[in-house]
């Protein structure tokens, strides 16, 4: 199996319409976007898609709408988290089939899962497809036990195919240990941050980075990233900084708050759907006069 | 009332004799080890220094044997934490007159106070005595910790907090504290806990209080370096390489630690109870570990 770093990957919003349909004819000028503003590949749909509040069918739909619009510009890879792992597993094949790189799945949601079962549900997820496949570690998001080397090393054991992980927790103590630990079992294994804290992430080791802020930043994340690629990691502190002011303004609100934040930067890519709420005028105008005392946005696009 | 943190800095453990009584002659030893072997400061006694088994009488007599024995070669800082607000104000101030640098103090143990308690807190200790004062930071142990918004209202509050340990070890934290601090303070040391020097220099952290220091001083120092001078992939091998010891000593933290330091030929005696004494099987697998990472013939044997 070639070895697969997705570099830069933007996880983009999923649009709707007002009555909550997705929203192909914006979702592919969302991905155009995308493509336009540095992204080396792109994950859907990720959390910050809204994946748990898609259809299978619309998951399905969404992949290939993303495969078909890129039409090859960069690899595509595909999220099949599923808390069936029977449910992830044909949802996986499905992606394959479609035509994606890799694959992408976290721990089940809303399961009291001990260690051997998280084996066995990525076990069976990634034997349902050749390509790579990367497990993504967020403990905030997830409620899942916490990972650490000694279960990594039993995923490397168990997965032919696992080619890293994206790591969520930003735990130090984790991730410098379970990538020594990785790479000396498997040289190719790679870690991935799957926020964008890329500078402590590069310095021990990460590769690649899973941004959603590229939709509201996409400069500011890219000459971030770019620095922590050529290591000098000096230099990124600037931008590592300015992302982190950024990532304050809506983090407390989630899918809505990026979906609000995007929309102060003229792309609006409707509501998020229920459960999620919709933020309130004052909510969305107070996102808005935030980013605009940002001085380091100035420079950002502003529409499509 | 100022001082240069950064580098390496020594948190000494606190050596004990075979009935658990301070042993004094060997902590005399050991601070001096660590100054002439590269500790650009030295602060005594951290959670690593059994800080939570003494007396505050005991606390008070190798603070004062602290400061004497470094005589003014670099700084010393005294950890002045307790469960009684009071008692930590008491030994702030015996520091003050024993001729301490300055005093470091964690976030309240015990009660998981909410942050505008552990503001009252700091305040009470910050504004009862003339010392600079270090912030200790470390949610893993205590559930409570420092944010942004936090220390930059103390900071605010408070002339003399120069300086903030950070021991969570998550990115975002990090980040959060060390763009606040800077803004408002440029001057103000981030310090890391342990040795997570890799990820933390390059975002203006500006030394660590070492674990390590008492096994591996040389090892210490060289990732530090690396670190400033940004050389990343060096930095990030000797930071994997850091890694293995922290695995190593951080079971049963500072007893796996003290035994090593018998096989670096620096014995500093029993761990207080309830912690453990590493038993020889420990020990041994200790050995084997730092044979494996060529520390026992890389590193200085003996004071």
């Amino acid at each position: 199996m070639s070895i697969f770093t997705p570099g830069l990957v933007h996880t983009p919003v999923t649009p709707f319409t007002p009555d909550r349909r997705i929203d192909f004819d914006r979702y592919a000028q969302l991905i155009e976007f995308h493509l336009q503003y540095g992204a080396e590949s792109l994950a859907v749909p990720m959390h910050a898609g809204e994946s748990v509040s898609l259809t299978d069918e619309e998951q399905q739909a969404l992949l290939e709408a993303t495969i078909r619009q890129v039409a090859g510009r960069v690899p595509v890879i595909a999220h099949a988290s599923d808390s069936g792992t029977a449910i992830a597993c044909a949802r996986a094949a499905r992606a394959e089939a479609a035509g994606a790189a890799a694959l992408v799945a976290t721990t089940p949601n809303n399961r009291s899962t001990t260690t051997p079962m998280i084996v066995e549900h990525f076990a069976q997820i990634a034997a349902a497809v050749r390509i790579p496949f990367f497990v993504h570690y967020a403990p905030d998001e997830m409620g899942a036990p916490k990972f650490n080397t000694e279960l990594v090393l039993k995923l490397i054991e168990r997965i032919e195919n696992l080619a890293g992980l994206i790591d969520s927790s930003q735990d130090w103590q984790f991730m410098i240990s379970m990538i020594l630990h990785a790479k000396r079992r498997r040289p190719e294994f790679q870690l991935l941050s799957g926020v964008e804290y890329m500078v402590p992430a590069g310095a021990v080791g990460a590769t690649s980075l899973f941004s959603s802020l590229a939709g509201v930043a996409p400069l500011l994340v890219k000459r971030l990233y770019d620095l922590c690629r050529r290591e000098t990691y000096f230099e990124a502190r600037k931008p590592q900084e300015e992302v982190s002011a950024l990532r304050q303004v809506f983090k407390n609100e989630g899918a809505a708050g990026l979906k609000a934040a995007m929309k102060a930067m003229g792309r609006d890519c409707g509501e998020p759907r229920r459960p999620l709420l919709a933020l309130d005028t004052p909510a969305c105008e107070k996102i808005a006069a935030a980013l605009a005392a940002l001085p380091f946005l100035k420079d950002e696009p502003r529409g499509w | 009332m100022s001082i240069i943190l950064k580098g390496v800095m020594q948190s000494t453990v606190t050596p004990l004799r075979e009935d658990f009584s301070l042993d004094t002659p060997t902590f005399e030893r050991l601070l001096d080890f660590h100054v002439r072997t590269g500790a650009t400061a030295i602060s005594w006694p951290h959670h690593k220094g059994e800080s939570l088994n003494l007396t505050m009488a005991e606390r008070k007599h190798f603070a004062e044997v602290a400061v004497k024995v470094v005589a003014g070669r670099v700084p010393v800082s005294i950890h002045v934490s307790a469960l009684a607000l009071e008692d930590s104000m008491m030994l702030a101030r015996h520091a003050r007159q024993i001729g301490a640098d300055a005093i470091i103090a964690i976030t309240p143990y015990f009660w998981r106070p909410t942050s505008e308690a552990i503001y009252d807190y700091f305040v009470a200790l910050g504004t009862s005595v003339d010392l600079p004062l270090i912030a200790y930071n470390s949610p893993h142990r205590l559930g409570a910790e420092f944010t942004g918004d936090l220390i930059a209202r103390l900071i605010e509050r408070l002339p003399n907090l120069i300086a903030m340990k950070e021991a969570g070890f998550i990115s975002e934290k990090f980040v959060e504290i060390a763009r606040v601090v800077h803004a408002m303070k440029p001057s103000f040391s981030m310090i890391a806990g342990v040795e997570f020097l890799a990820p933390s220099v390059p975002l203006g952290c500006v030394g660590s209080y070492s674990a390590a220091g008492a096994i591996c001083p040389n090892l210490c120092t060289e990732l530090y370096e690396a670190c400033i001078s940004g050389q990343s992939a060096i930095a990030r091998e000797l930071q994997y390489k850091m890694i293995r010891l922290w695995d190593l000593f951080r079971e049963q933290y500072p007893s796996s630690l003290k035994g090593g330091m018998v096989l670096m030929g620096r014995p500093v005696g029993p761990t207080r109870p309830p912690l453990p004494t590493a038993s020889r099987e420990r020990q041994a697998f200790i050995a084997e570990e730092l044979r494996d990472l060529g520390i026992l013939e890389s590193e200085p044997h003996g004071w």
